[in-house]
């Protein structure tokens, strides 16, 4: 029983990990069409923005003042990102609209510079952050220990969840998005300004990595590898939950996260990874759009 | 037609004949070090590479992201034929690691020289072949079919680097000569020259059959399917029986140069099949000049002789931004690469200046 | 026909640059060669890690070590008179390439020998490289032994240099409950063969043996793992970044060295400083040399390096090995009288090349090419810096462990 608690809660947990780093990826990849494999990186930079905050609070501020480093930084890094994301939207990612393919390859470019700019900053060594004081441990209930970190990402990622959400389908502004992804033409006729709606869409997504930089910062070094640790995870979770739909994407995340769990119960990490990705690979035979789809009478959707 | 393509094979006979005065200027003591030879085998191993991913994402329009999966299921499978023969049929250190007192199943057909080579072919084929039947015949396409070739490529890696008592795990499979024996040194010199010569030929090979293919009927097939997939259908074409042909060309391909690039480099591992490995050969193809072959080529050259001068001290640095500086370059303003900054852009500007002039 | 006239423009430039870039290769060597050649006043040597991929985090301090050693030889006169000039190469943290630069560094820049290579993948790749063109390796990092080539010297610990010593010691000690955890390569791997051969021997219990991925981030189910089966020491052999994210990944489930002990093997100094020494604290290392170990020799170093690179940095046992390494070369050079590797390699193997190393006075052993060091396990205290609990005199190398009886009972030498 334990154990299956156990087994549970890291599932819940590495499927929220994996959640956080997919939703800026379900907006720009899945609403946008633009597979931005710098978005790793972005999420490296919201890491490194989480470590100079924590520096800068170190050297200003007393101590106990300390733990709310960790609140600033959230903002710090969720700002740098978006509007390093807005910068990149502008120059770069507004001239490869429709061209899926060639903003794959221009944005490995971008993250190839992002990689060698942060070992040139930073050094070669990695970094590492504290965790801030309320952070630390976890609750004990019974023989279960629940890390306060995990519980923290999770609260993070149903936060961030539910502003999305909200932001996609409840205010104006998402309003406005769908129907220039829908229809760029359309929206345009309507009075839409489409440069500015792509222009935030992208950034918030951006904006979304740094944040989950910033809640990954915790778990593990910063180096400047650490975006690609976590971006292929994150793109074949948006495609397996199907793109363009939020609840897809938590699904998706979800399915890796439990299956990596599950099947790690019982082999080694390599061999359930290998497995994991196979069957996804066989589930996508049976649903090459996902398991989540938007209805499209366009042929070549 | 004829003569705008001509241009190519021109282009592509020089580079031919450059690299094959390579090992004479070596003998002649105009380049000094024998280990640059050998690196221009590993290049044109790349080459081979990108002229298939050229194949299939210039002409057919499908991008894989994980060609260096059959890149090292090639190299591999070269590289236990020739580690059999440099131990003499013995289990390996990391089989003993494994626990393994005898040769593992897997590897024993390799000990018979013509049932390997047999297998060297076979298994790419049949891979590529498995993969392409199941996702061309369930209409996978465009990005999607580049997130799962990503995907099966790291399933290989973490295979492949998971179960370390059959293929060496993250050490890969090392210390071993070519199929001609030792090519490293000068007292090996002949050995050199015969596999740099012989990989040349397969070169001009594949290139040939390349350029045969698509200048048939069935090459305007590829090419329609990569303008107008439904369009192709509709006409009444089996569209996944071509695609999955010419994956499996292209698989092949990649294989071929895995195994030229065993024998230049005498060590296969798990990171030649992973996913920026992969992506790198993308980056060849776009740089030289996509939907030409010959782009391909110049690519792979291009970006590895400036990958082997670029590395040594304050280099290092400035290499990586100027590389990633180029492939944002290239795709944003020139989508044709370098031959397409030749073929079209250079002319536009030379007329514009001799224009001015003129005016 | 303009066409034609333009990819004939094409075909010439590709045919410029293609021996432009071989020439350029050449010339390159030509100026290695005079400066190799005895009349010149400089020799050059290589210089082989990764800048640039994942490797980079780990390998710049060996390389920082060794332009230091450089510096230093360099500042009190050279060897044999010359000035020591150093190419540096990137080995992409890809084996293959660290193959393609090692042929770079011998045969066209002419280097005399090479310091270089962590992995052990990088390690086998280029062995082949400098046993054919007959140069010479110094190779700074612990490792799974079970090798000794004759182009290379091993400065760094032989498994019964750190890890038999050190499952000794925890045995003594009293703890009977083993957990093998690793990263899923070859060191870990044999690494664990031996240490499970040990423990059988010693009538210890192995309860698991686990492999993480290599850019694993999320240890849950390994930790899981690690409670069901209730260990009372970890033996852990990860990879420098995995480090970080288990020591946290315990530490937030509140485990600290009390609950379950760590006996590590590959966490030094600077990994210390990025995980902390409050996550750390009383957790087991084992190497032989700390940043703490009292010589003259180490203050010196220790100065010297946080002069050269700041004084947040911090010394560690590859670093340091990789500092020998450079003095051991000098050694060997005086001794044999030349640069020639093949010189060297006999002076190497004629024995009694020595140096008095930051850890204490290191000799090469000539019979198999490994040094003669003290063994040291340390206990990491909250302030992250690392305290020898238990020291060994100068202990032997033994790559294959043909002195240890269990070893040879489990057929652990390789047949290759």
């Amino acid at each position: 029983m334990v154990q299956f608690i156990n087994t549970i809660f890291n599932g819940l947990s590495l499927s929220s990990i994996i959640l956080l780093t997919s939703l800026g990826l379900a907006i720009t990849f899945g609403l946008m069409r633009v597979i931005n494999m710098a978005h790793g990186e972005f999420l490296m930079i919201g890491a490194y923005v989480t470590y100079i905050v924590q520096e800068i609070f170190v050297k200003i501020f007393p101590e106990s003042l300390f733990s709310l480093y960790y609140f600033a930084a959230l903002i710090a890094a969720f700002a740098v990102t978006f509007a390093l994301g807005a910068l990149m939207e502008h120059f770069i990612i507004s001239r490869l609209y429709g061209r899926e393919i060639d903003s794959l390859l221009a944005t490995w470019g971008i993250s190839i510079i992002l990689q060698q700019a942060a070992r040139s900053i930073f050094g070669m060594q990695g970094v590492n952050v504290k965790a801030p004081s309320f952070l630390n441990g976890g609750v004990s209930i019974g023989p279960c220990t629940f890390s306060h970190n995990r519980l923290f990402i999770l609260v993070l990622v149903a936060f961030c969840l539910f502003i999305v959400w909200f932001i996609m389908y409840k205010s104006d502004f998402g309003k406005k998005m769908r129907a220039v992804m829908q229809n760029r033409a359309m929206a345009q006729c309507m009075g839409i300004n489409s440069k500015r709606v792509d222009m935030i869409t992208f950034s918030l997504g951006s904006g979304l990595a740094g944040l989950a930089g910033c809640s990954v910062a915790l778990l593990g070094s910063i180096d400047s590898t650490v975006g690609q640790n976590y971006i292929v995870n994150s793109f074949i979770a948006v495609v397996l939950g199907g793109v363009g739909k939020l609840i897809g994407t938590v699904f998706g995340s979800s399915i890796i996260g439990f299956a990596s769990i599950g099947i790690e119960n019982y082999t080694s990490a390599s061999i359930a990874k290998a497995a994991i990705l196979i069957i996804i690979i066989i589930v996508l035979q049976f649903r090459p759009q996902g398991l989540f789809t938007t209805k499209s009478r366009n042929l070549d959707e | 037609m004829k003569i705008k393509n001509q241009g190519y094979n021109i282009c592509f006979a020089v580079i031919i004949l450059v690299l094959a005065a390579m090992p004479l200027l070596l003998s002649a003591g105009v380049i000094t070090s024998s280990s640059f030879i050998l690196f221009l085998g590993k290049c044109i191993a790349f080459s081979i590479v990108a002229i298939g991913l050229d194949l299939i994402w210039g002409y057919t329009g499908i991008l894989s992201l994980g060609h260096g999966l059959y890149f090292a299921l090639g190299g591999y499978a070269m590289a236990m034929y020739l580690k059999l023969q440099a131990t003499n049929g013995k289990v390996t250190s990391f089989m003993q690691t494994g626990g393994f007192t005898d040769l593992p199943l897997i590897w024993k057909p390799f000990l018979c020289t013509p049932l390997a080579f047999a297998l060297i072919m076979l298994i790419p084929v049949v891979v590529s072949g498995l993969v392409g039947y199941f996702i061309f015949k369930n209409r996978v396409k465009g990005v999607y079919f580049s997130i799962i070739s990503q995907a099966l490529t790291w399933a290989a890696y973490s295979l492949f680097t998971g179960l370390q008592s059959y293929t060496g795990g993250n050490v890969g499979i090392t210390e071993m000569s070519s199929v001609l024996g030792s090519i490293k040194g000068s007292a090996h010199q002949t050995n050199m020259f015969i596999m740099f010569y012989s990989s040349l030929v397969i070169l001009v090979v594949v290139y040939a059959v390349s350029y045969g293919l698509v200048h048939t009927k069935f090459g305007r097939l590829l090419i329609a399917i990569r303008d107008g997939e439904n369009r192709t259908y509709f006409s009444g074409y089996k569209v996944s029986t071509y695609k999955n042909f010419i994956y499996i060309l292209s698989a092949v391909f990649a294989a071929i140069a895995g195994e030229i690039f065993v024998n230049f480099n005498g060590s296969i591992t798990p990171t030649q099949m992973t996913i920026s490995y992969s992506i790198t050969m993308v980056i060849w193809v776009a740089v030289g000049g996509r939907n030409c072959l010959v782009g391909g080529v110049i690519g792979a050259f291009l970006i590895n002789l400036c990958d082997y001068n670029f590395s040594s001290g304050a280099m290092v640095e400035i290499w990586q931004y100027i590389l990633g500086a180029i492939f944002v370059v290239t795709i944003l303003f020139f989508k044709g690469g370098l031959v397409g900054i030749i073929r079209d852009q250079l002319p536009m500007a030379i007329r514009k200046v001799t224009g001015k002039e003129a005016g | 026909m303009k066409r034609k006239l333009t990819a004939l423009t094409l075909g010439l430039i590709m045919a410029l640059a293609l021996p432009g870039c071989g020439g350029s290769g050449s010339a390159d060597s030509g100026s290695g060669e005079s400066a190799s050649a005895d009349s010149g006043d400089t020799v050059k040597v290589g210089i082989l890690y990764s800048a640039t991929g994942s490797m980079a985090i780990s390998e710049g301090a060996v390389k920082d070590a060794e332009v230091l050693a450089i510096d230093e030889i360099n500042a009190a006169g050279g060897v044999l008179g010359k000035q020591i000039e150093y190419v540096a190469e990137d080995g992409a943290s890809d084996p293959s390439t660290f193959a393609t630069k090692a042929e770079k560094l011998v045969d066209q820049d002419k280097v005399v020998t090479v310091f270089g290579c962590w992995t052990s993948a990088s390690r086998k790749a280029v062995k082949p490289v400098f046993e054919d063109y007959e140069n010479l390796l110094w190779y700074p990092v612990q490792y799974e032994g079970m090798e000794s080539s004759s182009n290379i010297i091993y400065t760094g610990a032989a498994p019964n240099q750190q890890i038999v010593p050190a499952i000794e010691y925890l045995i003594e000690q009293g703890y009977s409950k083993f957990f093998l955890l690793g990263s899923d390569y070859v060191f870990p791997r044999t690494a664990n063969m031996i240490i499970n051969a040990q423990c059988e021997a010693a009538g210890v219990e192995v309860v698991g043996e686990e492999y993480a991925q290599m850019d694993q981030t999320d240890f849950g189910s390994i930790i899981a793992k690690i409670e069901a089966t209730d260990p009372d020491v970890i033996i852990n052999t990860l990879n420098g970044t995995s480090n970080l994210s288990f020591f946290k990944q315990m530490s937030e489930k509140n485990y600290t060295a009390q609950d379950y002990m760590t006996m590590s093997f590959s966490i030094a100094e600077e990994e210390v400083k990025t995980i902390g020494g409050d996550i750390l604290k009383d957790h087991m290392v084992s190497w032989n040399y700390y940043m703490t170990t009292d010589t003259p020799e180490n203050e010196a170093f220790v100065a010297a390096y946080k002069e050269a690179y700041g004084a947040d940095r911090v010394t560690s046992d590859p670093a340091e090995a990789a500092y020998d390494a450079v003095y051991l070369w000098k050694a060997a050079v005086e001794s044999a009288g030349s640069f020639e590797a093949a010189d060297v390699i006999a002076a190497v193997e004629a024995g009694g090349i020595s140096f008095d190393a930051p850890e204490g006075t290191v000799e090469i052993d000539g019979s198999n090419h490994h040094l003669i060091k003290p063994v040291r396990v340390g206990v990491i205290d909250a302030e992250g810096t690392i305290n020898t609990v238990y020291e060994t005199e100068p202990v032997d190398p033994d790559p294959y462990l043909t002195t240890y009886d269990w070893a040879v009972a489990a057929n652990l030498q390789p047949v290759e």
